[in-house]
């Protein structure tokens, strides 16, 4: 689970990174409110998920309170679903340093990744630049030890006065890594301000993203998402009810078994030219609430339903007699094309039959059925 | 002979009392599988298809000298069920188990490593070598899918598994051993790991990889076929070309996260091995055929 900026950098904050002086909001008063409070310049930003924010326009320096004002309501009211927005006091940039830690599935170790050159997406620094990345592996029982912090705060040009800031900050953010399960636990950028006078700089966590492992949930007791973590409100009901779900916007409901399955369906779907409205697995330990599943499909008002299963542990005929439920309870007005292979499939088959529906054998064939049927405008 | 099990391999089966444990070491016990004993803490005792059942993995160990481990422990136990297979000296250990901690399956693949053991999975259905015998839990029953012949699988995913292989026998082959690494981001096996079996197998003509978008282990079967590891041919079936970016398609493995993982990549990389790529599973069949001067 991928959390908001402004809980990432409660996390860094309650380990001893400094993040800048900053209030949420969810109403375009208030963040008026706080601009005032914070004074001026200072920095507005929206709370999403997407990465890239600058890029789209979901963050700006203000330097009033009516400007902070009407860009929060535009916020607020426009396309990107932003239901909080962060205030931030604006702070005096000497340079931007990229830092986080995520794991190295081949070595399994945990692995700090380091840059001098802070601000930019590491993809695009992967793609641009890969010999400016530092790396450096870090035995996940040992623990990061303070030589290979040292390491990667040298090798980012810190002075040694500078490395003994350094060594902290990546020191915090490894217990949180290491506490909160996380994923990836990233600084991009953080802030190394300018020296004034008298004082040395500091450094100051200026964004940070933090994703919790999803595994790992069930003793990270108070992150559990909730609506604004998802894209869509059925999204948000499928997880509810354990039944992985993704949003597209398209016309056809995959209403599938097993993850690798499901996503090629959904290739196949793209390859003939249709367009998924859901992804949407029923597989596995869902595999008997084929009712729920295609309810939920139907939030959608797919042209087509597309059920394809070859299944393991999830019984062919089962499936078949929850769709054949599902038909009876739901009565779709779109067409639906089953494609249900796997253990009991003979009588899966006589199931379909006898609720109406033209079973078929074969994955492609069923995609293209679907995609043909789609264009007709889901009249069967 | 085949990779990883065949039927003078000794099983214990960690979880054999519950109910999917019982169910599938059942399905094993009849495709030949040698299954030994069973081990359910607090359940010494009873037995489960004629196995006796032990508290621990050590005391099953002493009395049956099993060599491999078939988990059949949620998630949240797995670490513990596969230390403790590693500390009674199993060297074989597959889990099934879909949802384990991330941190956990980097100790966990650590561990395996530092004992010279391997751990297949999680988040996989296992390990089967159809006619002989499996760890896991394969509806091996379904002629179409798990019939017996000369071609090495190796794949991320249960779901597609059933259905690329269908296609492989539909084509008129057939399978030697089908390695499940599983769907996790941190599988405790990885592909390009048993390259070296399939190349040594006598009774493996050609290897079928079934990936995914996510990761690195597609580029890592390209560089071991670069570095002349493997020779034999290699076909790869790649699911999440169309994936938009960031998206995490189902498996907790399959997402394109810092520039690393995108289906386009690991195609590049397979080609200029010398790996042929097939777009749809259809094609898997006919690639072979090709391969294998059968076309």
């Amino acid at each position: 689970m991928k959390l908001f900026e402004y809980q990432a950098k409660d996390a860094f904050a309650a380990e001893g990174i400094a993040v800048p002086k900053g209030m949420v909001c969810r109403d375009a008063a208030s963040v008026r409110a706080a601009a005032l409070e914070l004074g001026f310049p200072c920095v507005v930003k929206s709370q999403v998920l997407r990465g890239g924010r600058g890029k789209a326009g979901l963050i700006r320096l203000v330097k009033g309170a009516d400007e902070a004002e009407r860009y929060a309501a535009e916020l607020f009211s426009g396309p990107h679903d932003v239901r909080s927005i962060l205030v931030e006091e604006a702070v005096d940039i000497g340079r931007e340093i990229y830092l986080a830690i995520t794991v190295d599935p081949e070595a399994s170790t945990a692995l700090i990744l380091a840059c001098a050159e802070g601000g930019v997406e590491i993809e695009e620094l992967a793609r641009t630049a890969p010999e400016k990345i530092i790396r450096e592996k870090v035995d996940i029982d040992v623990g990061l030890l303070p030589f290979q912090a040292r390491n990667i705060g040298y090798a980012l040009g810190f002075d040694a006065d500078g490395v003994k800031r350094f060594v902290p900050v990546l020191e915090a953010l490894w217990r949180v890594f290491k506490m909160k399960d996380a994923e990836l636990a990233e600084i991009n950028p953080l802030f190394e301000t300018k020296a004034a006078a008298g004082a040395a700089p500091r450094l100051i966590a200026g964004d940070g993203k933090l994703s919790i492992d999803d595994n790992a949930l069930f003793r990270q007791g108070s992150s559990e998402p909730d609506r604004s973590h998802f894209d869509s409100d059925v999204a948000f009901e499928a997880a509810k009810e354990g039944i992985p779900y993704l949003q597209f916007d398209g016309d056809i409901s995959l209403m599938c078994a097993g993850a690798g399955l499901t996503t090629v369906v959904y290739d196949l779907v793209n390859y003939e030219g249709g367009s998924v409205a859901n992804y949407l697995e029923f597989g596995g330990p869902n595999y008997k609430k084929a009712v729920r599943a295609m309810e939920l499909c139907l939030k959608n008002e797919p042209k087509v339903i597309l059920i394809v299963t070859f299944g393991t542990i999830a019984r062919a005929d089962v499936m078949a007699e929850g769709i054949a439920e599902a038909i009876a309870k739901l009565k779709p007005r779109c067409p639906i094309v089953a494609c249900i292979r796997g253990t009991g499939e003979e009588k899966a088959v006589e199931t379909l039959k006898a609720a109406g529906l033209d079973p078929l054998f074969d994955t492609e064939e069923a995609v293209r059925r679907a995609v043909s049927l789609a264009k007709l405008g889901g009249k069967a | 002979m085949s990779i990883f099990i065949d039927r003078s391999t000794r099983v214990v089966v960690q979880g054999i009392t519950g109910g999917e444990g019982a169910f599938w070491t059942k399905h094993m016990i009849d495709l030949g599988t040698r299954v030994v004993a069973g081990v359910t803490p607090g359940k010494e005792g009873q037995s489960v298809e004629g196995r006796p059942v032990y508290h621990t993995v050590r005391r099953a160990v002493a009395e049956h000298q099993a060599d491999a481990a078939m988990l059949f422990v949620p998630p949240r136990f797995t670490k513990d069920a596969v230390f403790e297979a590693l500390d009674a000296g199993i060297i074989k250990i597959v889990t099934i188990a879909d949802g384990i901690p991330l941190h956990e399956a980097v100790q966990i693949r650590k561990a395996a490593r530092s004992c010279g053991a391997r751990v297949v999975g999680g988040n996989t259905s296992g390990v089967i070598s159809p006619g002989l015998a499996m760890m896991g839990m394969f509806p091996f029953w379904i002629e179409r899918v798990y019939k017996p012949g000369r071609i090495g699988v190796m794949t991320r995913s249960g779901s597609l598994t059933n259905e690329v292989t269908a296609m492989i026998v539909r084509a008129g082959f057939g399978v030697s051993s089908l390695m499940g690494v599983g769907g996790d981001p941190v599988p405790g096996t990885r592909f390009a790991e048993f390259l070296p079996d399939y190349q040594a197998d006598p009774d493996t003509d050609a290897v079928v990889i079934i990936g995914e978008l996510g990761g690195t282990m597609e580029e890592e079967v390209a560089e071991a076929m670069e570095a002349g590891v493997f020779k034999k041919p290699l076909v790869a079936f790649l699911g999440g070309r169309t994936a938009p970016a960031g998206k995490r398609m189902g498996h907790a493995g399959a997402i394109v996260s810092g520039g690393k993982g995108s289906v386009a990549d690991k195609i590049a990389a397979l080609e200029k091995a010398g790996g042929l790529v097939a777009d749809r599973p259809r094609l898997v069949g006919e690639l072979l055929a090709r391969a294998l001067g059968r076309a």
